[in-house]
């Protein structure tokens, strides 16, 4: 009976992990505006009343949304732009243009998608007809032709910002304003940047033609804050199907959020980077070790989480070479210390091998030149090495200048957790006159 | 191209016909009674009477424009002139007043056009052929008759503000001109019985496109239907071209069915050949002429989008009207809101007008070049004059004139300028070296109807070229007597002439020059108000502090208003409203802040603790290093150092350039944008006190 009873509920969880997994693994990939803002309020409110302005009373304006990567700009305007299109008015009245300035990278591509996504008369089926000029004068009229009462107001939000700033003249930010401040056809453009300097950028007209409105997003939340983030983050919504299991959870991550460890890890996370998307990521990987064995998280897998999210990965890679590359690098590590820095080439990098192999060295076999040269130039493959620029290429391989890219700290962290390190080898690193 | 080619290669010599009827021996004039227009090419004769509506070279090559000649005469010079009545087609008439009519107008329908201003002294050269003209009754409906273009009908005259009816006098005038051609012409072919002859010949040329008489060697050509979608104009050139150049290899492909209309059409050229005028003659060929044979064309893939109109969808419910006083401020304050009267420019203003009115008045050109920092108001102004000069042109105090624009932002390269420019003009659509030719032409050449253009060109600077082209063909038309093109130049700096034109362009530019300067806050406070007219929603101290804000940043009137507009927001959603529910100075003061305060100390502030321990540790090795610049290798040092001292858990290096590459992207550092990984350099990009002061704080 009780063996029955706990298979039933195994096969509950079965389907269950697999709801938590895709609801909690949504709101962590997608911008989704269906979850939380934290801290924006101010920000959302004037968002929010603006672009209700444009579109019910037909008013222009321009902004630019402001804020570091990971800051939520675009969560923030898909929050406002979902309740806008939940007003009949607004929904009716509205059309958006969607820019991004990593795929529009000139001013005619720009102005195609422009027209093609307003639907205009020179569009057939996806594609625009007409040359750059035909199509600028084209769009320039038909929002000249508008008016604040009649026409259809039009949003365009421009992402990535600061990349249309370098197009020539930037003439499609010069129009676009131009006709946010006449008396055209009621558009707003809203850009969003992570540049801070974003208004020296702007050309003195298009400056001028900006209404100046910025709105910053900070990440403006202390730790505190923070925690209860997290729990928001995790928490199942009440319409969840599963109605057990959502009390067991949360009560789990409750009890997460207070426990010692997980708040110091946390506390670590934060003070590096405040951002949210970081955060989704350590959940995100903490989230798929949740397993039906394993149905609940617990603060070992945010640990392995975060160790994960923590890793250097030149120190990895410096993990899977071989005694030999590793000796090399000890040698650059040495030659690094005696000239300060300065470039070296290879064969400066054997003469020190070879002066360990020779006083030193009880365990390592004397490899010949060419085997060292591979070993070398395998370390140049993988980056760990790299050749001074401006130099000719045309020098013998040998002579090459090198410069490491590695830091002493890493050299001597990934040695610590390097399997089977001979003992002679680690003594060699550490000592610091490598000549003795 | 097809025209100006066969317009070069058709030369044509005017000589008189008859002798000088009557002379003025002071003046050295001859008056004569008609005129022959010989091709040169082929060797097509025809003979214009006074009386005879002719057609007269005109802007638009596709369109000349229609005429009746009145007067023809020689001067002291040997020029030959003649004196004309003009007459416009409706596309001639401006735009506004064409809903007057009230109907739709038939492309062959034209106005008796007695509006003052025109030129009828015209050069003979530029007649082209003679056309003819049917008066109407004004209860009889213009005829529709597809495809005969050259046919024109008259039943209304135009006198520059409303269409009347043909009076009865000028009817029967025009109807007499008419008969008088009729009975002076022994032929019996009639309007219609020569309809009713076609009529008989379509049944026999069904797969036949077109087909040309020509008056010396009589013959039928007929092309293959290709030929079908060029203008009538170019289409009439063409087949003289290859009627006189059949035995050339070039000539055309014919149908092998030119015996037999031959020999239908031989009887016609028979009656045809006793008549010494060949003015009927000539009418009949205009109804072959413009006769199309041709079959519908076959419907072709529409693909192209032709005449898209641009739109944008109207909107499905009104806008609101604003609510409340501040909703009303906002509105009036907006930019875009087109005030009445442009308040603290009268000076410029007047300076404007009087230099275009002078023009207008007189019939020259000229430039004149206007200047000054963003948001002065020169546009505003410039539009401003013209607004009131169309008015004063309405109320016939001065000469009519046409107005264009271009902007040089709303150009996608500097040659398209000439593309708009002739668009605006005549309504054609060419590439943008073919329109620079025909601007050329058009600025160059005497222009019959001409009215004076006036020609706003903003953002000036921006039709900079290598070798200035642009600029200099634009500022050089003025200079020509037969242009009268009024150019008023914009642009933002004041050395503009100076600093990248050639002597020559900044020469021809002129020194008519003015400047507009910023507003100071007297103005500003002065615009608010204005704009505002009477609606209480300011604190006076508020307009105040605004203006004076302003006239010490920039003086840009944009900035003062857009302040002004986010004030109003601030104050209707602030929780502490001021005790009147008026904008108030701590509203004022909020906008301001949003608007101009740096936002670096900030952000500093709210970025995360290593972040901030980062920027510390570029500081730490600058001063270490006394250089502006450090690799991350160096400052990752100081940030392990640092962290040692806080007791905090230490980055792993590959942290450390996430920390780094995200400060670069925020713009606090400035970083070399290549994968050096450790030796990438680093440099601060605001100042080291600024970064300390941020720091401090906490």
């Amino acid at each position: 009976m009780s063996k029955r009873k706990s298979k039933e509920t195994s096969s509950v969880n079965g389907e269950c992990i697999s709801q938590v997994q895709r609801i909690l693994r949504e709101r962590f990939c997608h911008q989704c505006p269906n979850g939380k803002l934290f801290g924006v309020q101010l920000q959302y409110k004037h968002l929010l009343e603006l672009l209700k302005r444009t579109t019910i009373h037909g008013e222009s304006n321009s902004a630019l949304i402001i804020g570091p990567r990971g800051s939520g700009k675009t969560t923030l305007l898909n929050h406002v732009l979902k309740e806008l299109m939940e007003i009949k008015q607004v929904r009716e009245n509205l059309l958006q243009v969607h820019l991004n300035g990593l795929l529009q990278t000139n001013d005619k591509i720009a102005l195609k998608e422009i027209t093609r996504q307003l639907q205009m008369e020179n569009v057939v089926g996806d594609k625009v007809f007409g040359s750059f000029a035909e199509n600028l004068a084209f769009l320039l009229d038909a929002l000249k032709k508008g008016d604040r009462d009649s026409s259809c107001p039009v949003l365009f939000i421009l992402d990535e910002f600061d990349l249309f700033v370098h197009h020539k003249n930037q003439t499609l930010l010069y129009n676009l304003f131009d006709i946010s401040q006449s008396a055209q056809t009621p558009v707003t453009v809203i850009g969003l940047t992570c540049r801070q300097d974003i208004l020296e950028l702007l050309e003195k007209r298009v400056k001028s033609r900006f209404s100046h409105r910025q709105i910053y997003l900070m990440n403006s939340f202390d730790f505190k804050q923070y925690l209860r983030i997290f729990k928001e983050q995790l928490y199942l919504p009440a319409e969840f199907l599963y109605k057990p299991f959502i009390q067991k959870w949360n009560k789990n991550v409750q009890s997460l959020s207070e426990d010692r460890t997980v708040q110091d890890l946390l506390q670590n996370h934060f003070h590096c980077s405040k951002d949210l998307r970081s955060l989704h990521m350590l959940l995100m990987l903490a989230l798929s070790s949740i397993t039906v064995s394993h149905p609940f998280m617990t603060g070992s897998d945010l640990l392995e989480a975060s160790r994960l999210c923590r890793m250097d990965s030149k120190a990895n890679i410096v993990h899977g070479l071989s005694v030999l590359e590793i000796c090399l690098i000890i040698a650059m590590k040495h030659l690094n210390d005696v000239y300060e820095g300065e470039p070296f080439n290879f064969q400066m990098v054997y003469n020190e091998f070879q002066k360990f192999i020779q006083r030193k060295a009880h365990s390592m076999y004397n490899f010949e030149k060419p085997v060292v040269m591979k070993a070398f130039e395998h370390l140049l493959q993988l980056e760990l090495i790299k050749p001074i620029e401006g130099l000719p290429v045309r020098a013998q391989r040998e002579y090459l200048l090198m410069k490491l890219l590695l830091d002493n700290n890493q050299i001597m962290d990934a040695l610590q957790v390097y399997p089977n390190c001979p003992t002679d080898v680690k003594q060699w690193a550490t000592s610091s006159l490598s000549w003795l | 191209t097809e025209i100006m080619n066969t317009r070069q290669q058709c030369k044509r010599i005017y000589s008189w016909v008859g002798r000088a009827k009557s002379s003025d021996q002071q003046l050295k004039t001859f008056q004569y009674r008609g005129i022959s227009i010989k091709s040169e090419r082929s060797l097509t004769e025809m003979c214009i009477q006074l009386g005879e509506f002719v057609l007269v070279e005109g802007e638009n090559a596709d369109q000349p424009f229609v005429a009746k000649l009145l007067k023809l005469y020689e001067d002291g010079s040997q020029e030959k002139h003649a004196v004309v009545q003009w007459f416009s087609r409706i596309t001639e008439l401006p735009l506004n007043k064409r809903k007057l009519l009230q109907r739709e107008v038939s492309p062959q329908e034209i106005f008796l056009d007695k509006a003052p201003g025109y030129d009828t002294d015209i050069n003979v050269e530029t007649i082209i052929k003679n056309v003819k003209v049917i008066p109407l009754a004004p209860k009889e409906a213009v005829p529709v008759r597809s495809n005969r273009k050259q046919i024109f009908f008259v039943k209304e005259s135009w006198d520059g503000k409303c269409f009347k009816p043909l009076s009865p006098g000028s009817l029967s005038e025009l109807k007499e001109a008419e008969k008088n051609k009729r009975v002076g012409s022994p032929s019996p072919l009639t309007d219609c019985q020569t309809s009713d002859f076609i009529c008989s010949l379509k049944a026999e040329t069904d797969r036949v496109t077109r087909s040309t008489v020509k008056t010396k060697n009589v013959q039928m050509e007929i092309e293959s239907r290709h030929s079908a979608s060029k203008s009538s104009l170019s289409k009439e050139r063409h087949s003289q071209r290859v009627a006189n150049g059949i035995n050339t290899p070039g000539a055309r492909k014919k149908l092998q069915l030119n015996s037999m209309y031959t020999a239908i059409l031989y009887p016609i050229q028979k009656m045809v050949s006793n008549i010494n005028t060949s003015n009927t003659m000539q009418n009949l060929l205009l109804v072959f002429e413009g006769f199309d044979f041709s079959l519908q064309p076959e419907p072709r893939t529409p693909k192209t989008p032709r005449n898209a109109t641009p739109r944008i969808p109207i909107r499905n419910q009104a806008t609101e009207k604003p609510a409340n006083v501040l909703e009303e401020a906002r509105l009036r304050l907006h930019v875009s809101t087109i005030p009445g009267s442009l308040p603290c420019r009268e000076e410029a203003f007047q300076d404007i007008y009087n230099f275009v009115e002078s023009k207008l008045i007189d019939g020259t050109g000229g430039c004149m070049y206007i200047s000054g920092v963003p948001g002065t108001g020169k546009t505003a102004t410039v539009h401003e004059v013209i607004r009131c000069l169309q008015q004063a042109a309405e109320n016939d105090e001065l000469p009519s004139f046409q107005f264009i624009e271009i902007n040089g932002m709303k150009l996608t390269d500097p040659h398209q300028a000439y593309v708009q420019i002739l668009q605006l003009l005549t309504g054609q659509k060419v590439t943008a070296t073919h329109a620079a030719e025909l601007l050329a032409k058009l600025f160059s050449t005497p222009g019959p109807k001409r009215k004076t253009t006036v020609l706003i060109v903003d953002e000036l600077d921006l039709l900079w070229t290598r070798k200035q082209d642009v600029m200099y063909n634009l500022f050089d038309w003025p200079t020509q007597k037969q242009a009268k093109l009024i150019i008023l130049a914009i642009a933002n700096t004041m050395d503009l002439p100076e600093r990248i034109m050639m002597n020559r362009v900044a020469s021809r530019l002129g020194l008519t020059r003015m400047s507009f300067q910023p507003y100071t806050y007297k103005q500003l406070q002065q615009i608010i108000s204005s704009r505002l007219n009477h609606i209480k929603a300011f604190e006076e101290d508020a307009i105040q502090l605004v203006s004076r804000k302003v006239a010490a940043l920039s003086g840009d009137a944009r900035r003062c208003l857009d302040i002004c507009r986010r004030s109003t927001e601030i104050c209707e959603f602030s929780s502490q409203k001021s005790a009147s529910g008026l904008v108030s100075m701590a509203h004022v003061m909020k906008a301001i802040d949003e608007m101009f305060s740096s936002p670096y100390i900030n952000s500093i502030r709210n970025a995360s603790l290593h972040e901030q321990m980062f920027l510390k540790a570029i500081i730490a090795e600058f001063r270490r290093s006394g250089l502006e610049e450090a690799t991350v290798q160096q400052i990752y040092h100081q940030h392990v150092a640092l962290c040692r001292i806080e007791g905090l858990q230490i980055p792993t290096v590959s942290e450390i350039m996430a920390i780094c590459s995200r400060l670069g992207a925020c713009r606090f550092l400035l970083l070399e944008s290549n994968n050096k990984y450790l030796h990438v350099r680093v440099r601060l990009n605001i100042s080291q006190d600024d970064v300390m002061y941020a720091l401090k704080q906490e």
